[in-house]
């Protein structure tokens, strides 16, 4: 996968463990998205600039993608 | 991730109105806005409440509220079912259900207390906020005050044990807070994934008589039926009616959860589930298949039809001492 020079202008992706990747702002499934970090999409909700979006919805420019695991133990 | 295929635009809006969909269901295939996948969800609870005679107009349910995400939405659900009467006109079904269960079911709710540091504390104080907003009596059961000491404590040198211990446990001091609430039926939270799992488990350890036992049916003065109002929803689904709604917290996990073989399961589960939509809904279709052809069992009920009963607390049990007791021994 093709990561991107977090210096420049592109998406946010913040992964369950909290980690931030940058990705260029070319539009993407963001169902691609979440298989490409290993996310089952089953099992995490995607969060586009603070608003839920169902994972077959589009991801582009500067977009803020939180995902965010669904499963607790307990 | 392919960077040189050309993305089209797609609309992204509800597909009965022109809002924003917050979620893509199947079967059938549709997107829903925020106000319409609340509906929804509650529907289907609602079907399920109906379809399966859960809920009569003179039970006293009581709710095992954790403070966790599947008993919050489960208490917001009922609640909502329960407080809506015949003016819910969202839709012939909900009408239908109201009419079943009004006006004389109420709500209590029953949190227990294991006894786990650094994790309870929190999820007891969301569930009594909780049951606070909703004004619903909340009723707590500590493991210390019931079985005399904390999961923590009887956990030591046993820790692989943990889920089982506490499950056991767990459901004796959910049916004791459920009697001294006066319930005549104890709700739980566990929602799709949860039942698709403990299936899938049953059949794994070779566990036919638990795989068929049917919990959802009572014997007078001895168990409560408890009843799964969530089982249409997935795990994924309950995230995304609190999330859209502002009630969803972020609480820790539990420090057991890992030794669980639960964990293998559900991520067994979910990957068949992307790779075959339905995997889950069609296990569960399949263990009631399996229920109807051979019977179900319930809990302590002897071939003549006679209750067994712990041989140390009198409770009732399919063999001679009861999983509590075996346990605390």
């Amino acid at each position: 996968m093709m990561l991107y020079d977090p210096d420049h202008y592109g998406m946010q992706v913040i992964l369950p463990d909290k980690s931030r990747h940058t990705l260029p702002p070319d539009p993407l499934d963001i169902h691609e998205i979440l298989l490409a970090f290993g996310c089952n999409p089953t099992t995490v909700i995607v969060i586009r600039n603070g608003t839920v979006v169902p994972e077959d919805f589009i991801a582009r420019g500067d977009d803020e993608i939180r995902i965010v695991s669904v499963s607790h133990g307990g | 991730m392919n960077n040189g295929n050309r993305v089209d635009e797609r609309s992204e809006s509800c597909s009965l109105c022109s809002k924003a969909a917050v979620a893509r269901l199947t079967d059938p295939k549709r997107r829903l806005c925020a106000d319409h996948f609340i509906r929804d969800c509650e529907e289907r609870v609602r079907n399920t409440i109906v379809t399966e005679g859960m809920i009569s107009g003179s039970d006293r349910i009581a709710v095992g509220l954790s403070g966790g995400k599947d008993s919050t939405a489960l208490l917001m659900i009922l609640s909502r079912i329960l407080a809506s009467g015949g003016d819910d006109a969202s839709s012939d079904t909900g009408a239908r259900v109201i009419d079943t269960i009004r006006p004389a079911a109420d709500l209590v709710a029953i949190t227990i207390d294991e006894g786990i540091a650094g994790y309870r504390e929190e999820t007891i104080e969301a569930a009594a906020a909780l049951a606070g907003r909703f004004g619903i009596p909340q009723y707590i059961i500590s493991f210390r005050e019931l079985f005399g000491s904390d999961l923590d404590s009887l956990l030591k040198g046993r820790e692989e044990e943990a889920c089982t211990v506490c499950g056991v446990l767990r459901r004796r001091a959910l049916l004791e807070g459920a009697r001294r609430a006066g319930a005549t039926k104890i709700a739980t939270g566990h929602n799709l994934d949860d039942e698709a799992q403990s299936v899938l488990m049953n059949l794994l350890r070779g566990d036919l008589p638990r795989l068929v036992m049917d919990t959802a049916s009572g014997y007078p003065d001895c168990f409560i039926p408890r009843i799964k109002p969530l089982l249409p929803l997935s795990e994924k689904e309950i995230v995304i009616y609190l999330l859209v709604q502002g009630a969803f917290t972020d609480l820790p996990e539990c420090p057991y959860a890992h030794t669980a073989l639960r964990g293998e399961v559900r991520e067994m589960l979910s990957c068949l589930e992307l790779q075959y939509p339905g995997t889950q809904q069609r296990l569960i279709a399949a263990r009631d298949d399996v229920r109807e052809i051979i019977g179900t069992g319930e809990p302590g009920m002897r071939g003549d039809g006679a209750m067994n009963r712990c041989r140390h607390c009198g409770e009732i049990c399919s063999g001679e001492i009861c999983a509590v007791c075996r346990v605390l021994e």
